[in-house]
């Protein structure tokens, strides 16, 4: 039977019009109160601090900032499937060694842009494959994410280690260094670009493709997912595998700013990216999480890093400190749930 | 239009045949060489008892679980479905009762998962908000396309469901129970609809076990029990009893024991109950020694969470509950336990049973920290197997292995580990929520009959369920609840099928 | 029905799939020792069980929170963080002048206070409020690694006092050695609470099915809450053990002894969806991890290689406990 067929048999009875929603609705509770917060505690530290608003201390802050929000917005993709990539920090570690050890080991005479092609290039497919591996556990092995990712986490340290004996591998050209990592243009620094383009390339992807859709209808309801025809698994993976793409990403920022391939690199960023993703309200029970939070959550994150920064708090304390809030914004969560 | 002349027309197209189907599950046969036939434009309705095998076919059928043997033909030709998608596109759309949709997506959203209009992977939204405004308005339910699935009710979920199933254009529907949870008028609504889709030569597989609707809307009737075909016939050849035997295999009366009515003490008693949810508001009941309580009433009208509440497992906003002379506010599993009330889930494997433990932990589960189990927390294994012995040959567990894991039992076998928790300990008051779900017609009387014994013997039995004949058969008197309140309190000569519908369906809107 | 196995036949089969761990982990022994004789020296063998010892204690403390199907990521930290607490309370008490039995109870009371502090905190999240565990374990994770490493100023507490290495490492009790006794002490215990105390049985029922010891009128919140407490005492036990043995409060222990108790544990057969899994299974599994690092250690195996394949033997655990469903 065709549509018009249909169509002229339909009485139309009564519609319902869609619910009229202003612009307000599109700004979630989390985001008045990130903002809300943000901007008090931009406001006491310039108060209390006046090194707070050294151009330095700022562009350093966004720089930060950039990083953190990319590595947790491929956290929030692996949230938003209801699974936790413990594995970030180490991808890191292993993509800062491979991108500089390729860098480092082109033949003589290569042009600078391609070396850094290929240095970079290696790092994104090295990301990608530990992504991959964790995805691809987690959708057949079918056991929860966090044994998969702390297994693949153990390796991939060791992966980096063994590569490097541990030592830090130079001979980057400068052209990625000094002029890309470090840089400043227009007054702000090069991650925050990267970090703003790819919140926008996340944000279309979540509300207006279908891949969005379909990674937070395999997170709502999986069963149901699979009910409406969708390859379930094939989104699950994709989840992990945009997690290890963004942890290259980061760590090829981090490691252009350093200046150095590190092995070490990222050891706290996993813990905080999954704080700045339930903190952005991702919600731990899955299907829900919008890229705009995470993004806030993040500046606010490093935000409160920078006021204990200059206001001299033993750094191991912050990490007392993010626990707690952790805890809090989890317990939160499941009030939240619960209340429904 | 003269349906039941165009249902017996041999003329009609074949959209699907099934042929000998048989599905094993570990330790279960679900369907044992099963044929089925679907012609287009006609209500075929699945008819047989909870666990008769009518959800197995229909997970066939829409390519959920791949049959063990037998062959499939979809209109005229031989198929294989790998999956649920396969199924789909080949104009299959099943709507289940479990929903299949997304909670924190809206009603749009969930209408068009899977089957998004879109150019080069970008979404068209506004010509989704159209079309699913045209079903929604078709249908005519009023549900605002741009709604959260999660803030609607569940009527109106379930009308989702429904919508969703046909944005496909689908030739084969199936409706699984699509009225549990709607009111006479949305059903109403429901049946004309399907009525219109057979006029446009929809092939509909409609299960229910209410008489009303499969007088109301089939054509055909096919008969499953204990996961074989009994018969198929045309609807309007057979008589209502007749049906009732055929799904029961005996006849109607024989199957429900007379339990004599000799009311007691009050054991237990609810006043105007209300929890937290509003799952249950105001409401009350009591139970008496001696006697078989039913409470009735619509899928999610609860009366489920009334009983839940009433043992300690729903918290309790306002209200009390009275038993053994003393009066609680907010009474717990672990105090009913004690004061001889025992409440025996409806999901067993849900919330009944321990699968990968063996059914001796699970038996004297609810029973340990009494002096027969357990002294100052310290276990005596040797009484317990003892006692947990006695109480399975007296239901007559067969085998009889104390030591195997639950998991691997049948139906009937998880039932009685489940009542044995009740033996344990010296209960009085039994609080049955859907007890025959899942259950085969033979392990049926033998609970019926038990419950039988037990009430003989002085206990109180409160019965849950959604089986009116249940209801009907065993009850002494009965409480039929409707949106969360009991509406009406039946006793003797008037529990009949006709006044419990007729407030199964009566909006009670009242202004409290 | 016609019971294709008889009981008999049925004890041998579950015998039989009870021994085949422990076998493998002799033929993985014997295979070592092909390559390296030294490996099966008597002195070796020493080793091996006291080295087990202290990963059967952190295998155990997992187990009892993974039968009622929790998780805890605070292992490693909760032992630093009890290593440099104790070791802080043991010198400045010895400085102090302190006779060498109070410093042993006075250790023991502040081990046993930190570590069940880290279960109670644990416990109190994942149950009273239902948070899942391994978020608050992961939470927990993160504040024992604050506080150990602010307390110590990250680097390691000398100087613990010898009648506290004595007791707990060193000495020998009727022959036998302290590190033996007491793990051999703990884990009869565990075994007695586990398998015959109301508390035991009711977390193997939580494990399998949450909701049906509620139904049953089980307090399943505060024997959750009790798991974690039980699990932390335990930590504290193996890390006032590991601290004797080291001499010195080790602030920084984290993720490799985390990893090796999950491994050790799920290796053994504990399962990871819950009740399933015990004493025993938590002993083969520690053993098999000792044995294994202890080859790789005289084959001469990079440590980076050695955390590689530690990985690789934890994908491998998960994979096996999801044949064994």
């Amino acid at each position: 039977m065709t549509r018009e067929q249909r169509q002229t048999m339909t009485r139309i009875t009564h519609e319902t019009p869609p619910v009229r929603l202003d612009w307000r609705h599109h700004l979630t509770e989390t985001t008045g109160i990130l903002i809300a917060v943000i901007l008090g505690l931009m406001l006491i530290l310039s108060l209390v601090e006046p090194r707070f608003l050294a151009a330095q201390n700022l562009a350093n802050l966004l720089r930060s900032a950039s990083i953190l929000a990319i590595i947790s917005a491929g956290q929030m993709f692996v949230i938003i499937v209801r699974g936790f990539d413990l594995s970030v920090g180490a991808t890191m570690a292993m993509v800062s060694v491979v991108t500089a050890m390729v860098m480092a080991n082109v033949p003589e005479g290569t042009a600078t842009s391609l070396t850094i092609l290929y240095g970079v290039g290696a790092g994104f497919a090295a990301g990608a494959a530990v992504g991959l591996v964790n995805g691809l556990c987690v959708a057949y092995l079918k056991v929860h994410s966090f044994m998969v990712t702390l297994g693949t986490s153990s390796i991939v340290v060791g992966l980096a280690l063994y590569l490097t004996n541990g030592i830090p591998v130079y001979g980057m050209p400068r052209g990625f260094s000094s002029e890309f990592g470090r840089a400043i243009w227009g007054g702000l620094p090069s991650a925050f670009y990267i970090g703003a383009g790819l919140a926008l390339l996340f944000w279309v992807i979540q509300n207006l493709t279908t891949v969005g859709k379909y990674i937070y209808a395999v997170g709502g309801n999986f069963k149901s997912a699979v009910f409406s025809g969708l390859s379930a698994n094939r989104y699950l993976v994709m989840a992990y595998v945009i997690s290890g793409l963004t942890a290259a990403l980061a760590s090829i920022l981090l490691t252009a700013q350093i200046g150095s391939g590190q092995g070490s690199i990222g050891g706290v960023l996993t813990f905080q990216s999954i704080a700045v993703a339930i903190i952005g309200g991702v919600s731990l029970q899955g299907g829900v999480g919008k890229i705009e939070n995470v993004c806030l959550a993040a500046l606010f994150l490093q935000l409160l890093t920078n006021a204990m920064e200059l206001l001299r708090i033993q750094s191991q304390l912050q990490a007392v400190i993010l626990g707690l809030i952790v805890i809090l914004v989890a317990a939160n969560d499941i009030r939240k749930t619960r209340s429904v | 239009m003269t349906r039941s002349k165009q249902a017996s027309d041999a003329s009609q197209n074949e959209l699907l045949r099934l042929t000998g189907i048989t599905k094993r599950f570990p330790g279960v046969l679900a369907l044992s060489n099963v044929n089925f036939d679907l012609k287009e434009g006609e209500v075929h309705v699945l008819f047989g008892e909870n666990g008769a095998g009518k959800s197995t076919l229909i997970n066939v059928i829409s390519g959920v679980l791949t049959p063990s043997e037998g062959a499939i033909s979809l209109y005229g030709q031989p198929f294989r479905f790998s999956s649920p998608q396969d199924a789909r596109e080949q104009g299959i759309s099943p709507v289940f009762q479990e929903f299949s949709l997304i909670p924190d997506m809206t009603v749009e959203e969930n209408l068009y998962l899977g089957r998004e209009e879109t150019t080069h992977g970008f979404l068209r939204k506004k010509e989704m908000r159209r079309a699913a405004m045209r079903i929604l308005a078709r249908l005519g339910f009023g549900i605002a396309p741009n709604a959260r699935v999660s803030a609607l009710p569940r009527a109106q979920q379930q009308m989702v469901e429904i919508a969703k199933a046909l944005v496909t254009d689908p030739r084969i529907l199936i409706l699984d129970e699509p009225t549990a949870s709607l009111t006479e008028a949305e059903s109403a609504r429901l049946f004309e609809f399907v009525r219109e889709l057979r006029a446009q030569g929809v092939g509909i597989i409609y299960i229910s076990h209410r008489m009303r609707e499969i007088r109301d809307l089939a054509d055909r009737v096919t008969v499953l029990r204990d996961g074989a075909l009994i018969s198929t016939v045309h609807a309007q050849d057979v008589t209502d009893d007749e049906m009732v035997e055929l799904m029961t295999g005996r006849k109607a009366g024989v199957l429900y024991p007379r339990i004599p009515h000799n009311p007691g003490n009050v054991m237990l008693e609810a006043r105007d109950l209300h929890t937290v949810r509003d799952r249950v508001r105001d409401a009350s009941f009591q139970v008496r020694a001696g006697e078989i309580v039913g409470i009735a009433g619509l899928v999610g009208c609860g009366k489920s969470e009334l009983v839940r509440a009433a043992f300690g497992l729903e918290p309790i906003d306002r209200g009390e509950v009275q038993f053994d002379g003393d009066t609680y506010a907010h009474p717990t599993a672990a105090q009913s336990l004690e004061h001889g009330i025992c409440y025996f889930p409806a999901d067993r494997g849900a919330e009944g049973l321990a699968a990968t433990r063996p059914i001796l932990e699970n038996a004297s589960m609810a029973a340990l920290p009494e002096n027969a189990f357990s002294i100052r927390g310290f276990l005596r294994k040797g009484s317990e197997k003892s006692r947990v012995q006695e109480i399975m040959e007296r239901l007559q567990l067969r085998p009889m292995r104390l030591f195997a894991a639950v998991g691997s039992l049948s139906g009937g076998n998880r039932q009685k580990v489940v009542l044995a928790r009740g033996m344990t300990r010296g209960t009085q008051v039994f609080l049955f929520d859907e007890p025959t779900v899942g259950i085969d017609v033979g392990a049926k009387a033998e609970i019926y009959a038990l419950l039988g014994e037990l009430v003989a013997e002085g206990a109180a039995v409160v019965l849950v369920s959604s089986e009116l004949p249940e209801i009907l058969g065993l009850s002494h008197r009965v409480y039929v609840m409707h949106n969360a309140r009991v509406v009406a309190h039946l006793e003797g000569d008037e529990i009949t099928e006709d006044r419990i519908l007729s407030h199964f369906f009566t909006d009670h809107t009242d202004a409290a | 029905m016609t019971t294709a196995t008889s009981p008999r036949s049925r004890e041998f089969v579950a015998t039989v799939k009870l021994l085949t761990f422990p076998l493998l982990i002799l033929a993985m022994f014997g295979l070592f020792a092909m390559f390296e004789p030294r490996i099966a020296s008597a002195r070796n063998l020493v080793n091996i069980s006291s080295q087990s010892t202290y990963l059967i204690v952190f295998a155990l403390a997992q187990t009892v929170v993974l039968v009622p199907r929790g998780f805890d990521l605070s292992l490693g930290n909760a032992v630093s963080f009890t290593s440099v607490a104790t070791a802080l309370a043991l010198t400045s008490s010895f400085a102090a002048g302190l006779p060498g039995y109070a410093v042993v109870v006075l250790g023991l009371l502040t081990g046993l206070a930190c570590g069940t502090a880290v279960g109670l905190f644990n416990g109190f999240f994942a149950s009273v409020l239902g948070i899942r565990s391994f978020i608050v374990t992961l939470g927990a994770m993160n504040i024992c690694y604050g506080l150990s490493a602010t307390i110590s100023g990250g680097r390691p507490v000398f100087n613990v006092p010898e009648a506290f290495t004595t007791f707990f490492y060193s000495g020998t009790f009727a022959g036998i050695p302290a590190p033996i006794l007491w793990t051999a002490c703990v884990a009869i215990a565990v075994h007695v609470v586990l398998s015959n105390t109301v508390f035991g049985r009711t977390l193997y029922l939580m494990g399998c099915n949450p909701r049906a010891v509620e139904v049953a009128g089980l307090p399943r919140r505060k024997y959750f809450a009790i798991a974690f407490v039980l699990s932390g005492a335990l930590v504290a036990i193996g890390a006032l053990m590991l601290t004797a043995r080291t001499g010195t409060g080790e602030p920084n222990l984290g993720g490799n002894l985390l990893l090796q108790a999950i491994a050790a544990a799920v290796m053994g057969g504990v399962s990871l969806s819950g009740g399933r899994g015990g004493v025993f299974h938590a002993i083969t599994g520690a053993l098999f991890i000792t044995v294994l690092s202890n080859g790789l250690n005289f084959l001469q195996i990079s440590g980076y290689l050695q955390q590689i394949i530690l990985g690789l033997v934890i994908i491998l655990a998960i994979a096996l406990d999801k044949s064994r469903d």
